[in-house]
């Protein structure tokens, strides 16, 4: 009986005709999921002539990287590219620490303020701040936060803390509590704590929620279009908004400046791969 | 007597983890909330210095409004699709590459790779995929799809469900993918000494252990599809009409394009309500489930 | 604790990224911009006569359509010429959809310097008090008096028209020219106009109406000609309740025209296609005519440097329409400003550069609104332009859109004549939705 055990797990992973109509099928539907990639790439290095006057699915004449230059230009790419990775950066730094330091409280603690604060952060999650832009920025003004980076930084804590407290939090179980009470006879402040012993064993979580959190606010554009619309202090997302406005022509700058947009990230999950799914495995495998 | 103080203490310490995200977020979010919530109840343009109080004059507007009748039924159509669509799929690829299929990497790549790009620039792409891409395609196979599915009333939600999951299908697979690997093993084995088929393993020890991961696609695609704005900002613009509006796109319109702010307010805090009924029984039923099993 | 290291480490990579944005912005001397950045507003007193090289920075917001995107490295390079010590902290948004709402922003926390929108705006805010008056300035004396009406209220001018958009149907000389077809003058030469293309198996008009507001845009149009030209005030009586659009008959043709373009484009596909692709199609000869305006010729010269096309305005019931001139780019300042007099500096530097001048009509392809300046790129309807306007056949969009409001009213007039295209309801109820948000109407 063992044996045979043994043998279905391999089966498992054996090649059979189902696993090649499944390949075949899994084929289909990566090309439905490549194609606009490849297209927009493609169109990328068109000429506007050739967009308008080509078909569509003609690929382009040369390797003509003009449209990448004037996107370059046109997007003062240096600028902006490097307000958007500090955005991002600092927000999700500051985020995942706070949640994590949230979640934990409200994990260890069995008080009715913590139960309020879960029900409070998590209430957060439905409320779309889309909605509420313009209170947003009244509040963002009186606190002299727009066309700050503080500011933009702030809202986008503001912003993510529900979402990032709720994941947390339901990582939190998977934490020892030996660990920590084993910390708190030797002496250790709680501070340390957190610091020393409970973040370590959070990485995996922290990694879950700094991918969600990059994409939502490297790809944000109403809250960065709010907050930081000054030339110098504009993100990505706001600066290519202006190549897809009413009347835009210029689609050719435009197409090459969503590949510049894509490309970071890409080389970072394709780089990254192995830690994006362990990140997540966490986050599925114990909610 | 020193023990409760100790106590005390440590609870101080706790709360003050809390407390700083609490700020942020309270004047971030939960005041902007209070304060839309105050501006609901005036017929105020969103510019002047005065907020004329109109009392409930918004809200018995907001009932007999077959604007937002029409809003709330598309978004609502829009989130039950792609809830179902979105999950059915990305645990469909999950399995897939799960299974021995070569190439897994690639593939998994490939079906990430559109959640990078933002829903704006997803909105422009997909409109010139259906008006002039995919057309072409027909002329080179001589077939008559009808690919200008953001043309007519009948047809946009359809090419919106599919541009949205086209986005959004890799990442909540990743999700699924990453909870299929960690079933363990032995489970399957002792289901097979058990003598259970594919399809009973399937029921009765892959999607129990899916649970969590359930829990989290199933919570976040419906308060994002029901939060849905971007993607039609640079694809329909909300038409043909007003056929593809969904609500906080509507409320952008009314409260900033017609200056009608207050109105807008009320929307928003209606939304506010019904998300917040939506979530709680969402996650109440969740839960328990996750529990049971 | 930790967090406060953890800020304080951020803070680092701040400064070296604000030091980058310093030089990164090629336009500004990196001198000025260290001011810039080390000055705080308050410190910076509005420049007076005697003390010329006092810094002074202002605040700019400029609302643009796409074709002006650039403008401003070009009105800043001037300006470093003539007053190095004024810089300009420009922030630049799309006109259509984000200047409204950061006006409103603003109107919360207080107006930036300079205001750049369109004639338009001045309605809308400068009823509110809160634009600064031009009137019997030297540099309002270079504009084209025709532009003056759409910026004054109450006697007083309160923007400064640079350029302008001309609207009507463009058309394919080519096309026009191998099947001798004239330019239709009234409603029943454009029917015989269409009928003749039809029966060559040329679609007589390119659409895009994906775009509700080019809806919107061609339906002003024919208003202009139908309804603004008889009666000026006709939104006031709309909202006074002596007009109405379920009961003007003028009103009721404009939105017809839209059916008659309909029937008489690409029907199927007209409501998935965006701009570049319909005017690419006129240019390619697929479609002979498109009711647009200006902002069509960067494309159709996109295209092809060559194409031969015309403008002549829609006919009207009357057959007495006019073509349309939009003003568009319009200067306006703060009236609460405390640097009045640096504005009017900025303002006399666009208006009496004329090499400035030149060089933004050229790259935006739009027509003047100083007195003496011409652009000289090429545009294959300058000549139309000029014969219409020889003959004071020309009129100011303004005259429709300072009676009735874009967003909130227009624009959801255009999607219900949308749905009504699309045949989900009637053109009565299309009229009387009109009617009925008649108090969103004013601008």
């Amino acid at each position: 009986m063992k044996k045979k055990n043994s043998i279905d797990i391999i089966e498992k992973q054996k090649y059979t005709k189902e696993t090649f109509i499944v390949q075949i099928l899994i084929t289909i539907a990566a090309l439905f999921f490549i194609a606009p990639i490849g297209i927009i790439i493609n169109y990328s290095f068109k000429t506007k002539k050739e967009l308008y006057l080509n078909s569509p699915l003609a690929l382009a004449e040369s390797f003509n990287v003009n449209n990448y230059i004037t996107a370059f230009k046109k997007l003062n790419l240096l600028v902006t590219f490097g307000n958007t990775v500090f955005y991002t950066a600092v927000s999700v730094a500051a985020l995942v620490v706070l949640c994590g330091a949230a979640a934990w409280a409200i994990a260890r603690c069995k008080g009715k303020f913590f139960k309020f604060a879960y029900v409070y952060f998590v209430v957060g999650i439905l409320i779309p701040y889309q909605a509420l832009f313009l209170p947003i920025y009244i509040i963002g003004y009186k606190l002299a936060l727009t066309n700050t980076r503080i500011g933009i930084i702030l809202m986008y804590v503001a912003t993510g803390m529900s979402f990032g407290v709720f994941i947390m939090t339901s990582f939190m179980s998977t934490i020892p509590v030996e660990l920590e009470e084993a910390a708190r006879i030797d002496g250790c402040s709680l501070y340390r704590t957190y610091f020393s012993i409970v973040m370590p064993l959070l990485k995996p979580a922290m990694a879950t929620l700094t991918i969600m959190l990059t994409f939502q606010i490297w790809n944000d554009y109403l809250m960065a279009s709010l907050f930081v619309s000054g030339k110098k202090l504009k993100t990505l997302t706001v600066a290519m908004q202006s190549l897809f406005s009413q009347q835009a022509s210029d689609y050719t700058t435009a197409l090459a400046a969503i590949v510049i947009s894509i490309l970071p990230l890409a080389i970072l999950f394709i780089c990254l791969q192995k830690y994006f799914i362990k990140g997540m495995t966490v986050g599925a495998v114990k909610g | 007597m020193r023990k409760k103080s100790l106590d005390n203490k440590i609870f101080l310490q706790y709360v003050s983890l809390v407390l700083p995200g609490m700020l942020i977020f309270t004047v971030g979010l939960i005041i902007p909330l209070f304060m839309a919530f105050r501006y609901s109840f005036t017929s105020w343009n969103g510019m002047t210095k005065e907020m004329p109080f109109v009392g409930l004059e918004n809200y018995k507007k907001f009932f007999t409004d077959s604007y937002v009748r029409d809003a709330w039924a598309f978004t609502i159509k829009f989130t039950i699709w792609n809830t179902i669509i979105q999950n059915v799929f990305a645990l469909l690829f999950a399995m897939a590459l799960d299974s021995a299929v070569k190439a897994k990497k690639i593939y998994r790549t490939i079906f990430f790779i559109p959640c990078l790009i933002s829903a704006l620039i997803t909105g422009f792409v997909w409109l010139r995929m259906y008006s002039n891409i995919l057309p072409k395609f027909n002329e080179l196979i001589g077939a008559h799809f009808n690919f200008l599915l953001f043309g007519s009333k009948e047809t946009v939600l359809l090419g919106l469900l599919i541009a949205n999951n086209w986005q959004w299908i890799g990442y909540w697979m990743l999700i699924y993918l990453a909870a299929l690997q960690s079933v363990p093993l032995e489970l399957y084995e002792a289901a097979k000494v058990d003598g259970a088929s594919r399809w009973k393993q399937f029921i009765h020890v892959t999607l129990p252990m899916l649970a969590p991961a359930f829990t989290i696609c199933i919570v976040g695609i419906t308060t994002g599809s029901l939060k849905v704005y971007d993607l039609m900002v640079s694809s329909t613009g909300g038409g043909p009409g007003r056929a593809s509006t969904s609500i906080i796109y509507l409320i952008y319109n009314t409260a900033i394009g017609g200056r009608q702010y207050g109105y807008g307010s009320a929307m928003s805090i209606s939304l506010v309500v019904v998300l917040l009924i939506i979530a709680v029984i969402q996650v109440g039923i969740l839960r328990k489930r996750e529990v049971q099993a | 604790m930790k967090i406060k290291k953890l800020l304080s480490l951020t803070v680092v990579p701040t400064l070296v990224i604000a030091s980058l944005t310093g030089c990164g912005t090629q336009t500004e001397a990196p001198s000025a911009s260290e001011v810039t950045e080390a000055a705080p507003k308050e410190e910076t007193k509005p420049a007076e006569e005697g003390k010329e090289q006092e810094k002074v920075v202002l605040k700019v917001l400029a609302g643009q359509s796409t074709t002006d995107a650039g403008v401003e490295d070009m009105i800043d390079e001037a300006l470093a010429k003539k007053y190095p010590e004024i810089t300009l902290e420009w922030e630049c948004v799309d006109w259509g959809k984000d200047f409204q709402p950061k006006m409103q922003q603003y109107m919360q926390s207080g107006l930036p310097d300079i205001m750049i929108g369109k004639a338009q705006d001045v309605t809308t805010y400068g009823s509110q008090g809160l634009l600064g008056d031009l009137t019997g300035k030297e540099y309002i004396s270079k504009v084209l008096d025709a532009a003056l009406p759409g910026v004054t209220l109450d006697n007083k001018v309160y923007g400064l028209v640079y350029n302008a958009l001309y609207q009507g149907v463009y058309y394919n000389k080519q096309i026009f020219k191998d099947n001798n077809i004239e330019i239709p003058k009234t409603q029943a030469e454009l029917k015989a106009v269409i009928d003749k293309l039809n029966g060559l198996g040329i679609t007589p008009f390119a659409t895009h109406f994906v775009d509700t507001w080019s809806i919107g845009n061609i339906t002003m149009q024919f208003a202009i000609n139908d309804v603004f030209n008889k009666t000026p005030n006709w939104g006031d009586k709309l909202r006074e309740g002596e007009a109405t659009f379920t009961q003007s008959p003028e009103y009721r043709s404009a939105y017809e025209y839209n059916k008659l373009i309909f029937d008489n484009t690409w029907k199927d596909e007209t409501f998935s296609l965006e701009q570049t692709e319909a005017d690419a199609r006129l240019v390619q000869g697929k479609a002979a005519m498109k009711v647009s305006g200006s902002w069509s010729i960067q494309n159709f010269l996109d295209v092809d440097e060559k194409f031969e096309f015309g403008i002549f305005p829609f006919p009207n019931q009357t057959g007495d329409s006019k073509l349309i001139f939009e003003p568009n780019i319009t200067f306006m300042k703060s009236a609460d400003s405390p640097y009045q007099d640096a504005i009017d500096k900025v303002f006399e530097v666009v208006t009496n550069d004329k090499e400035l001048a030149l060089e933004i009509y050229n790259y935006t392809k739009t027509a003047s609104m100083l007195k003496d300046v011409t652009p000289t790129f090429t545009n294959p309807s300058q000549a139309d332009i000029d014969k219409y306007a020889s003959d004071g056949n020309i009129v100011d969009a303004n005259t429709g859109n300072t009676q009735l409001q874009w967003g909130g009213f227009q624009e959801e007039n255009a999607k219900d004549i949308a749905e009504w295209l699309q045949g989900n309801i009637t053109i009565d109820d299309a009229l009387k939705a009109a009617d009925a948000r008649k108090e969103n109407s004013k601008p």
